[in-house]
């Protein structure tokens, strides 16, 4: 097994639970009069998913090469249910959460996974089906785009996008076609035009992020909050719970925009901290990936890390400004029981992985 | 495809993927060290409240530190709506003590704002309501502390000092006019709070309020105290239309005093009508000056030498033939044969005439331009009046004979007595000026103004000709009554008629006194003007010169003028009292002094044949019959 991942999983994850305290004290406080509501829960997460993770690291991985297809169509089930009202419930204008009390889990974290391993069994069943595209790629892409559309009925752009670039990614070590990513790419312009015609605001988005100030209370909101945040806390960061942009000012500091508040408690140093966290975390995952020998817990190994490191890209991005504001959790760190669950679920699969062939 | 491709391909993705992790971190070095400055500073915005603290305004002095207009200090009610918890029973609580409405109150309490001032309510309260709310001891409710504008000598110097507004705004005077000086740099307690508006556990900051700075005046508040003494006289005994009066120091067009009435009180300036609040009169009010002028017609004469006032002599017939217009002296008869002196002693008008006509119009009006009438004389405050004079091709025989004696021309006291300064100060027109210096909180002078010289327009013999001219004006001649023994004075009263609508009207005059002191060596240039006098004498020697001795007899003090030699003596009337100089007998035997003090009352104090110590001293000068009490040992 690889220490040093699991390793890593646990200081990001319990570094985690010390931001999501600093960050959501002051809103814990005021809404449920209890400053460590949210760490609790997310400590409680953090446990089960600690178990979880070993627990996973037990399945031999080809236990997801057999049933893929049930995992998938068990995903595809969830996904049609959440959005149907009464049973699916709206959380930040999204009909994404199966509720429990508080406790609320996504199935579109779950349709990611499933969607990873569908795809790994598939490319690796036969050599063939890479080189054709209607034997190989259409049917693929085929059912990508499906869980893609369900996703984004939710809507969750965001989690949509993961999903789909994770499998361009693996269609893509593979050993796709390049022309197939030319026009994929040229579809996808197609698609992201479709998209803001059909919602305009998703343009706004677009031109905000590049002056967040021409609409400071709209759609640069969220933007210059966090700048707020990053900005005065200097190189150094103002030190440990002194965040004063979680007073209210950045909305649910402890979820999309937590990178913020380390940049401004920690500063630079903060935020190194967490690159490097993430970048041992990928560096391990391609070592598993590059010494696994079957061609399977490649594609799932590599698959699994990417949509966790493409996520955590895409979120730091929004969270400095460098893409539009897309509503994504930074993996580890962002509150969120399911989604650290099924991110140490993940981990789980890849420690098994590694088990096996080191 | 190889399994040795595969782990190619995601080798290359994973260095494609360091690239955007290397952006953020490249992104957020430069969002936290090349944005500090902007962000931080846009972030404290966001984040500070400000509690403002006023800047005392500064305050106005005279010329000896006197404060003219002061700060009282009060306090206001100020709220932080989002700090308030029991928000009902804040507003009951405050509406009662305030005496006001629950529903007035509640627009204060559960405003959406940041920080809200109660006003008007909740301004300038009074120390007991102050000391109620405070002892309730609310969260959100503050008190601070809040300056309000004070003229402790009420309506002392009120037109030139102004007046200001409720939020310490300069609304009029010097108030107005430097108002950019006086209002200081407010303060604040700058603290944090977030989004909600509550306060933040973290160290405030406390900007201290910078005072505004001090207007530094030329007047001399005894001066100023004794001409205020004398309007309110004025007012008393003569029911006058107007009635003003001018001090300045000739040698440097510093305002030593100025008033005049109907004048206000600037701590109520909401209870007077717009034209008394803003008429400053000795520099805005323009009218004939009457006799007061014909110092400016003897100077021009004697400049351009058409007459030796000492030696020429003129003969008044009591009236004198102009173009037809037959011009009167204002004594019937007239004064007969007289030295040019006496015709100005005399203020004999047809005198005047002739020096008028031996000028001729172009060099008479050139000295009227040069002494500064028909222009505004630059002085430091608004709404000063220019005058009218006369256009030289509008100037005929008869102009030209009246204005000579100070009819037809059109002036302000303000530029008669910068003129009358030039003609006593060696010939020297300086521009008048209030403001002497502007000083920060700490007293020290940031900005200094000093005398400004318009032009010379007389030689120094032709002022020094003047000033004895003026002088014996006082001790023979129409100014007797302003006569103060031991002291050298020169002056020239002055009975203008008032005209309306280019007639002169009946029985209503402007009686005016210009005077100087002392006359040798000019400190001060006086002036007063009553304009139509009711229950007196038609004749300004009677009406103006018994006041303005008064006034004189102050400034000699305030300003520590000593007494001069070599004065023009008075000559007696029969009600003058007989004066003698007191001899020194200290040191000699008893009988001795007895001999010396003929004319006086002798009390002894002590026993003895020796005089050690006498009261008063010798020089001194005492009326006949006075008594002087010696010392003997």
């Amino acid at each position: 097994m690889d220490k040093i991942l699991f390793l890593t999983v646990i200081v990001l994850s319990i570094f985690g639970l010390f931001m999501i305290y600093s960050s959501s004290s002051i809103w814990a406080d005021y809404k449920f009069h209890d400053s460590f509501h949210y760490v609790k829960y997310q400590g409680l997460f953090f446990l089960v998913g600690f178990f979880v993770m070993i627990f996973i690291s037990k399945i031999p991985y080809q236990f997801y090469y057999r049933y893929s297809n049930i995992i998938l169509g068990f995903s595809f089930v969830l996904l049609i249910l959440v959005l149907i009202p009464g049973i699916g419930s709206i959380r930040n204008g999204s009909r994404s959460w199966f509720g429990i009390g508080s406790f609320g889990i996504q199935p579109s974290e779950a349709a990611k996974i499933s969607l990873i391993i569908f795809t790994s069994k598939y490319l690796s069943s036969s050599e063939d089906y890479i080189q054709s595209f209607w034997k190989g790629l259409f049917p693929i892409l085929g059912v990508v785009l499906l869980f893609f559309g369900l996703i984004m009925l939710q809507p969750d752009l965001g989690t949509g996008m993961i999903l789909f670039i994770s499998i361009i990614a693996i269609l893509f070590i593979a050993g796709a076609d390049f022309r197939f990513f030319l026009g994929g790419g040229f579809l996808g312009i197609i698609g992201v035009i479709i998209l803001i015609v059909i919602a305009p605001y998703r343009m706004q988005r677009i031109t905000s992020f590049i002056d967040p100030w021409k609409d400071a209370l709209g759609t640069g909101f969220q933007i210059i909050q966090s700048l707020y945040a990053i900005g005065p806390g200097g190189l150094l960061g103002t030190g440990y719970l002194n965040s004063i942009q979680k007073h209210f000012y950045l909305p649910e500091p402890q979820t999309d925009f937590i990178f913020s508040i380390i940049a401004e408690e920690f500063g630079v140093v903060g935020a190194l901290f967490v690159a490097t966290l993430f970048i041992i975390l990928f560096y391990r995952g391609i070592v598993i990936a590059n010494r696994t020998e079957e061609v399977f817990s490649k594609y799932l190994a590599f698959g699994i890390l990417f949509q966790i490191i493409f996520q955590a890209i895409m979120n730091l991005m929004v969270v400095v400004g460098l893409i539009p504001v897309t509503g994504v959790t930074l993996p580890f760190l962002s509150y969120g029981g399911s989604s650290l669950l099924v991110s140490m679920a993940s981990i789980g699969i890849l420690l098994n992985i590694s088990r096996n062939h080191s | 495809m190889f399994v040795g491709e595969i782990d190619k391909r995601i080798r290359i993705l994973f260095l494609i993927l360091l690239v955007p992790f290397i952006l953020i971190i490249l992104r957020v070095f430069y969002i936290q060290v090349f944005q500090y400055k902007k962000l931080n500073s846009y972030a404290r915005d966001l984040w500070s409240r400000d509690l403002e603290l006023e800047a005392d305004r500064g305050k106005i002095l005279d010329r000896n530190g006197v404060v003219l207009a002061d700060n009282l200090t009060t306090t206001s009610l100020i709220l932080i709506p989002n700090q308030i918890k029991n928000k009902e029973k804040v507003t009951k609580e405050l509406a009662s003590i305030l005496g006001i409405s629950f529903s007035d109150m509640k627009k204060h309490v559960y405003r959406k704002t940041s920080i809200e001032r109660v006003h008007p309510e909740g301004r300038r309260l009074s120390y007991e309501i102050a000391e109620k709310i405070q002892k309730l001891g609310f969260d959100g409710v503050y008190l601070v502390k809040e300056a309000k504008r004070y003229y402790p000598y009420k309506d002392l110097l009120s037109h030139t000092l102004g007046y200001v507004g409720i939020d310490n705004q300069g609304l009029s005077g010097l108030e107005l006019q430097y108002d950019a000086y006086l209002t200081g740099k407010n303060g604040a307690i700058q603290y944090f709070s977030d989004a909600h508006g509550n306060r933040l556990q973290m160290s405030d900051v406390y900007i201290a309020p910078v005072a505004g700075m001090n207007v530094n005046l030329t007047i001399d508040i005894e001066i100023q105290k004794s001409i205020e003494r004398e309007m309110d006289n004025i007012v008393d005994m003569f029911r006058p239309d107007m009635a003003l009066a001018l001090v300045v120091n000739p040698k440097t067009g510093e305002i030593l005093g100025m008033s005049s009435t109907p004048d206000f009180d600037p701590n109520q300036y909401q209870k007077y009508d717009s034209a008394t609040l803003s008429r400053n009169l000795p520099i805005w009010a323009s009218y004939e000056p009457g006799s007061t002028f014909k110092v400016v017609t003897m100077a021009s004469a004697v400049e351009e030498k058409v007459v030796d006032i000492f030696k020429d002599r003129f003969y008044d017939a009591g009236k004198v033939n102009v173009d037809g217009s037959v011009l009167k002296c204002w004594k019937a008869g007239g004064h007969g044969d007289q030295t040019f002196l006496e015709v100005l002693q005399n203020s004999c008008n047809p005198g005047f005439v002739r020096l008028g006509q031996l000028l001729g119009k172009e060099r008479l009006f050139s000295y009227i331009d040069r002494f500064g009438f028909g222009e505004k004389t630059g002085i430091d405050l608004n709404g000063e009046g220019q005058g009218i004079i006369f256009p030289l091709n509008r100037v005929g025989n008869v102009e030209l004979a009246t204005s000579a004696f100070g009819q037809g021309p059109s002036v302000t006291p303000i530029q008669q007595v910068m003129a009358v300064s030039a003609v006593v100060n060696g010939g020297y027109l300086y521009q008048p000026y209030v403001v002497k210096s502007i000083s920060d909180h700490t007293n020290s002078v940031v900005k200094e103004y000093s005398k400004v010289l318009k032009r010379k327009v007389i030689s120094s013999e032709t002022s020094a000709i003047m000033r004895i001219a003026l002088e014996h004006v006082v001790a023979k001649g129409g100014g007797k009554s302003a006569y103060i023994e031991g002291y050298r004075i020169g002056g020239k009263t002055g009975t203008a008629q008032k005209q309306e609508n280019g007639t002169y009207l009946v029985n209503n005059y402007i009686m005016s006194f210009m005077a100087v002191v002392p006359s040798n060596d000019p400190e001060a240039v006086f002036y007063l003007a009553i304009d139509n006098p009711k229950n007196t004498a038609m004749l300004s020697s009677y009406t103006t010169t018994p006041i303005a001795r008064r006034i004189l007899l102050d400034i000699i003090e305030a300003l520590h003028i000593p007494k001069q030699e070599g004065e023009v003596e008075k000559d007696l009337e029969w009600n003058d009292k007989v004066m003698y100089e007191v001899p020194n007998v200290v040191g000699k035997d008893f009988a001795e002094a007895k001999k010396n003090l003929v004319n006086f009352k002798i009390i002894t104090e002590g026993e003895g044949n020796t005089v050690f110590e006498q009261s008063p001293k010798g020089g001194e000068k005492l009326e006949d019959g006075s008594s002087i009490r010696l010392f003997l040992k």
